[in-house]
C-alpha cells in the first residue's frame, strides 16, 4: 500500500469515526435528554442511520480509488473494528454489548460504502445531497421521537415432582453447579447461579446472584403457596454490559399441579428495552431471558426430582 | 442460509433497511468465505456496464442491479444468487439444462434464479444477462417504432 492510498484510508476512518462520535454525541446531550426517554437510550438511526452516513463519508474519500468490491468490504470492516473500540472507550459497552452491536455496525456501513460508491460515481451533487439530507432528517427525526418498548418472555417445563416438592426450590435455590450451554453465558455473559431469600413470605427480600457477582435485589410481590411466586426487582446491578440497555422489572414463577404427581413450571419476565431497532435488540434479550429462565428452571427441576 | 430466510422470513423485507442489512452482512460472509466471488461480480458489473444505456444501481433489497434505461435487467445477490426477469417461453427452454432454477420467491413466473459458484457460472450468468438486456433492448427498439412509425 503506498502512502498516499494510506492517508486517504485513514482520512476516511478518522473522519467516518469522527462523525459518529460528533453525532451521538449531540444525540445524547441535545436531543435524548429533551424528553422523557432520557438516560440510556439508543435509538434505531444510531445502529444503521450514522454507520450507513460513515459507509458514505469513507466512500467520499474513496471515490478516485477505483476499489473493488472485495477491497471496499475489506476497508469497511476495518472501519467498523475501529468503531467498536471507539465505543468501547467512549461508550464503556462490555464484550457482549459489542459482540451483540457488532452485526449491525458492520453490515451497515458496508452497505453505506456501497451505497457511497454508487452515488460519488454518478457524480450527481443535487441527488448525493438529497440522499444524506434525507438520513439526517431520519436520524434527527427518530431521535426526537419517543421511543418506549416493553416485553414479557415466558417459558414452561414440567417437573416430575408434586408442587409442594418444586415450591421450596422456586423461592430459593442451591448454587448451579451445571456447565453453561448457552453460548453467551460460555463467552462470559453473567448467567444466574444462585437466590436466596431472607424468609418464605410475602414482602420478603430476594436476591438472584449472578455467575460473576453481581446480585439482582428483588422483593416478592405476590406468595401464593405452591402456586405464584412472584417478584419486583429493585436493583439491578451496574454492569456495563445492561447497563442502560434493558430493566428487568419483574419475574414471576407459576407451578401448576397436572395431578399426577408432576408440575407446570412456568417462568415469566417482564423486561423494558432502551435499544432500538426492537425487531434486532428484542431478538437478542428474548433469547437470554429464555436462556436464564431455563437455567435456572432446568436446575430447579434437577433439585425437585432428586430422590 | 439464504433459502432459509426468503423462504421463511421473506415477509420481514418489509421492514426498512432490513434488506439491505441481510445484503450486507451476505457480503461480509463472502467477503471471509468465497472472496473470489466478489471479484466475479465486479467483472460482471464491469462488463454489463459496457453495453449501452446500462446502469447499476442498489437493488431495494440490497444486491446489485442492473438497468437498461431504468428497466431492470436482473440483480445480484451478494452470495452470487442471480435473479432475474425473462419471458416464460426462453424460460422454458432453459429450465431442461437444470443450470437456472425457478426464483426463489416467485415459482410460477418468468422470474428465474441463477447461483453463480465458480468461472463458468460467471460467464453463463454474464449471458443471461444479455439475454435479458436483448429482451428489453428490443422491446424498446418495437416501442419505438410503434410511437413513431416510418412510413
Amino acid at each position: 500500500m503506498n502512502r498516499k492510498n494510506l492517508l486517504t484510508d485513514l482520512k476516511a476512518y478518522g473522519i467516518s469515526n469522527l462523525f459518529a462520535v460528533g453525532a451521538i454525541g449531540i444525540n445524547k446531550y441535545f436531543i435524548i435528554d429533551t424528553h422523557i426517554d432520557a438516560g440510556g437510550v439508543f435509538v434505531f438511526s444510531e445502529f444503521i442511520i450514522i454507520p450507513m452516513l460513515m459507509g458514505i463519508i469513507s466512500a467520499w474519500f474513496w471515490r478516485n480509488s477505483e476499489l473493488s468490491g472485495r477491497e471496499m468490504i475489506g476497508k469497511s470492516f476495518m472501519n467498523g473494528c475501529i468503531t467498536i473500540v471507539l465505543a468501547s472507550i467512549f461508550l464503556g459497552e462490555g464484550v457482549i454489548c459489542l459482540i451483540i452491536v457488532s452485526p449491525l455496525l458492520f453490515a451497515s456501513i458496508i452497505i453505506g460504502a456501497f451505497i457511497g460508491r454508487a452515488m460519488f460515481r454518478r457524480k450527481n451533487n443535487t441527488l448525493n445531497i438529497s440522499i444524506v439530507g434525507l438520513m439526517l432528517i431520519v436520524f434527527v427525526t427518530d431521535s426526537l421521537s419517543e421511543h418506549h418498548y416493553e416485553n414479557m418472555v415466558s417459558d414452561t417445563i414440567v417437573v416430575n415432582a408434586p408442587p409442594q416438592q418444586v415450591w421450596k426450590n422456586v423461592v430459593a435455590f442451591k448454587r448451579i453447579k451445571e456447565k453453561n450451554k448457552y453460548w453467551l453465558f460460555k463467552i462470559g455473559m453473567p448467567s444466574p447461579v444462585e437466590s436466596t431469600v431472607e424468609g418464605y413470605y410475602l414482602g420478603a427480600k430476594r436476591k438472584c446472584i449472578f455467575s460473576n457477582g453481581y446480585t439482582f435485589d428483588e422483593k416478592i410481590v405476590t406468595y401464593d403457596e405452591n402456586k405464584n411466586l412472584t417478584f419486583a426487582i429493585t436493583n439491578q446491578p451496574r454492569d456495563p454490559e445492561i447497563m442502560g440497555h434493558i430493566d428487568i422489572e419483574q419475574g414471576q414463577f407459576l407451578l401448576k399441579d397436572n395431578g399426577n404427581g408432576t408440575t407446570t413450571l412456568v417462568g415469566n419476565s417482564w423486561y423494558k428495552l432502551y435499544v432500538f431497532p426492537t425487531w434486532y435488540y428484542d431478538t437478542w434479550a428474548q433469547s437470554i431471558t429464555r436462556n436464564v429462565h431455563l437455567r435456572v428452571m432446568e436446575h430447579i427441576k434437577e433439585l425437585s426430582e432428586a430422590k | 442460509m439464504f433459502t432459509f430466510v426468503t423462504q421463511h422470513l421473506g415477509f420481514l423485507k418489509s421492514v426498512p433497511t432490513l434488506g439491505w442489512l441481510f445484503d450486507g452482512w451476505l457480503k461480509l460472509w463472502t467477503y471471509f468465505n468465497k472472496p473470489i466471488l466478489l471479484d466475479w461480480m465486479d467483472e460482471i458489473e464491469a462488463e454489463v456496464l459496457r453495453w449501452q444505456h446500462t446502469t447499476s444501481v442498489i437493488h431495494k433489497y440490497g444486491g446489485m442491479q442492473f438497468n437498461y434505461k431504468g428497466r431492470e435487467i436482473g440483480h445480484i445477490h451478494s452470495n452470487g444468487l442471480l435473479d432475474m426477469l425473462m419471458s416464460r417461453s426462453v424460460k422454458a427452454q432453459l429450465m431442461p439444462d437444470g443450470r437456472i432454477s425457478d426464483h426463489h420467491t416467485f415459482k410460477n413466473t418468468g422470474w428465474i434464479s441463477f447461483c453463480i459458484r465458480s468461472v463458468s457460472d460467471k460467464d453463463y450468468a454474464l449471458a443471461l444477462l444479455r439475454m435479458g438486456f436483448d429482451r428489453l433492448a428490443e422491446k424498446d427498439v418495437m416501442l419505438n417504432l410503434f410511437q413513431h412509425p416510418k412510413c
